[in-house]
């Protein structure tokens, strides 16, 4: 497959502006699978930024996508408050045990200080150097995990269910507190030359209602949203599992591309949104990219553009989700080579 | 059935659907004051409640949060009840271990999944989570379990379930079971590729698949 003519960033600054292109942008969403292109294990990402932007800069070289974000897992900004993380030594950390025990003991919890608590300081560490590195050619993220999904990692997940019913002022208040430590990190973020790419996958109407989302989880998304947009940057906001019924309201809260798994349709999302934000999916990160051959990929690429494509504002084809870290490089190849293919005006003939 | 009998199971199982622990134990101690049959109220009363709630759950009238407040209210009123089952009045139940894989301890949809089987009349072994490949065989094995339920919800963690299939498989008993695996990442086509017996992609279907599976070995045998 021949090389691509621009930069990711040269190609995102064109395509906004509506001006040709060399081909769509593709962001196989690679968070640890980072790790195998250098040979790394990962549970070495803890507290080595070095590393960490080692390997994406490392990935991003070998793919050529047009994002690097950097990523290990949801929990880095919960265990800067003082929830326990696992770190197994080759696979992604899980969350051990929520900050705290019980939603009484609240007033423990304080905002966290990304330039000291947990792995902040590493992740943003990784990102001042990939920026040095390659910050020239293509936008470099760093994730935050928005308020409501974050609140979930403070008292555990199913606590803060119940809380929503029986205690809503006790999920404001996790929220508040996730809020405030989300924006200082956002705001560090941007200070490191990155920026911040949203996540939050308890937002999904797989898991609460969309009423409750617009309750407990939308005032935060927004003012979250505010501040980046205050600073200048544009949003991407990913939600995983069922969206249909909040893409409104994320559009509404300010994204400016909002990211969609396979449990949603890029069809629709294109009718519904699409006047107002760009779509970033959708290939099935297991199923097709983990556990498809590269011409399963190369397929499930094809219907997602053939999807997409025209979206009013724009779309970036992408994995509906991270990727798992044993993703085949040849699958990861497949997503790019079929992008370049298709090329600039889409040719899906 | 009498109507004191019937309105007190009406009432149960709208304790369960209205979220109502508080209504559930009350109505539960008036059942077992009324001296009527507490095994007939758990199964008439709080799991006609919760099978209610499962279907609100899967026309997206009610979720996870408003699911977990129901099965609180059902176990609630349980616990008031159970005690005065009589031993007679219980059928045998179909046996199911459930837990989540290795590696991973997401454990919000594999309690959705133990909350509505149990509430579906299976007798749930609940391993937790983290749990390794061989200590579901183990359990299984002790218990005489019919179904072995695998769940995951991170892709990292997939291939423990497989081990479960295989060592099954190594040790001669894999027909003794029935395997059914659930969770994010897992789709059909994983679930055969393994060898499992099935696969459900949430709650309510895990019930209905397992009744399914159940069903067949019942005629099979």
């Amino acid at each position: 497959m021949a090389a691509d003519a621009m930069t990711p960033l040269q190609r995102l600054a064109a395509y906004a502006k509506g001006e040709p292109i060399d081909r769509l942008p593709c962001v196989p969403i690679v968070g640890n699978t980072a790790a195998r292109v250098i040979g790394a294990r990962v549970g070495d990402f803890r507290g080595n930024g070095r590393l960490i932007a080692e390997a994406q800069v490392a990935a991003y070289r070998l793919f050529g996508y047009d994002t690097i974000r950097v990523f290990t897992d949801l929990y880095t900004q919960a265990e800067a408050m003082g929830a326990t993380v696992h770190y197994p030594a080759d696979e992604t950390a899980y969350l051990e045990a929520p900050a705290i025990a019980d939603p009484a003991e609240i007033q423990r919890l304080q905002p966290a200080d990304p330039h000291r608590d947990g792995n902040l300081p590493h992740h943003l560490e990784a990102m001042r150097i990939a920026v040095d590195a390659v910050g020239a050619e293509v936008p470099v993220t760093g994730a935050v995990t928005c308020p409501f999904t974050n609140a979930s990692f403070l008292v555990g997940a199913e606590t803060l269910a119940r809380l929503m019913l029986r205690e809503p002022e006790t999920v404001h208040r996790l929220c508040e507190l996730s809020l405030e430590t989300s924006i200082r990190y956002a705001e560090a973020i941007i200070e490191a030359g990155a920026i911040p790419s949203l996540t939050d996958a308890m937002s999904s109407s797989t898991v609460i209602s969309p009423r409750q989302f617009r309750e407990f989880s939308y005032p935060y998304l927004k003012r979250l949203i505010d501040f980046i947009h205050g600073r200048g940057k544009s949003v991407t906001l990913h939600i995983c599992g069922k969206t249909a019924k909040i893409w409104e309201a994320m559009a509404d809260a300010g994204a400016d591309c909002i990211s969609i798994d396979n449990d949603a349709s890029l069809l629709d999302a294109k009718r519904e949104v699409g006047e107002w934000v760009r779509l970033m999916g959708n290939v099935h990160p297991s199923a097709v990219m983990l556990q498809g051959t590269p011409e399963d990929v190369r397929q499930a690429t094809l219907d997602c553009i053939r999807q997409g494509h025209d979206n009013p504002r724009g779309y970036i084809v992408a994995s509906g989700c991270s990727l798992p870290t044993e993703t085949p490089f040849a699958n990861i190849r497949a997503m790019l080579d079929t992008v370049r293919e298709v090329g600039w005006p889409v040719n899906l003939a | 059935m009498s109507e004191v009998k019937e309105k007190l199971f009406k009432e149960l199982a709208a304790a369960v659907v209205d979220m109502d622990e508080d209504k559930a134990v009350a109505t539960a101690e008036a059942v077992v004051a009324a001296k009527i049959d507490a095994y007939e109220a758990i199964e008439k009363g709080l799991s006609a409640g919760m099978e209610r709630a499962g279907e609100l759950f899967d026309e997206e009238e009610y979720f996870i949060p408003e699911l977990l407040m129901c099965s609180d209210a059902m176990y609630a009123g349980m616990d008031v009840l159970k005690p005065h089952i009589r031993q007679d009045a219980v059928a045998e139940k179909r046996r199911v271990v459930i837990g989540v894989i290795e590696g991973d301890t997401h454990d919000i949809g594999k309690n959705l999944v133990k909350i509505m089987l149990e509430t579906s009349g299976f007798d749930v072994t609940d391993l937790g989570r983290d749990i390794p490949p061989a200590r579901f065989v183990d359990t299984a094995r002790e218990i005489d379990a019919d179904i072995i339920a695998l769940s995951t919800l991170m892709t990292t963690t997939m291939d423990g379930m497989g081990e479960v299939v295989r060592q099954l498989n190594a040790e001669g008993i894999r027909d003794s079971f029935k395997v059914i695996v659930g969770g994010g990442p897992i789709s059909q086509g994983f679930a055969d590729r393994i060898g499992a017996d099935g696969y459900a992609v949430n709650a309510a279907d895990a019930v209905r698949l397992a009744r399914r599976l159940t069903a067949a070995e019942a005629v099979a045998a």
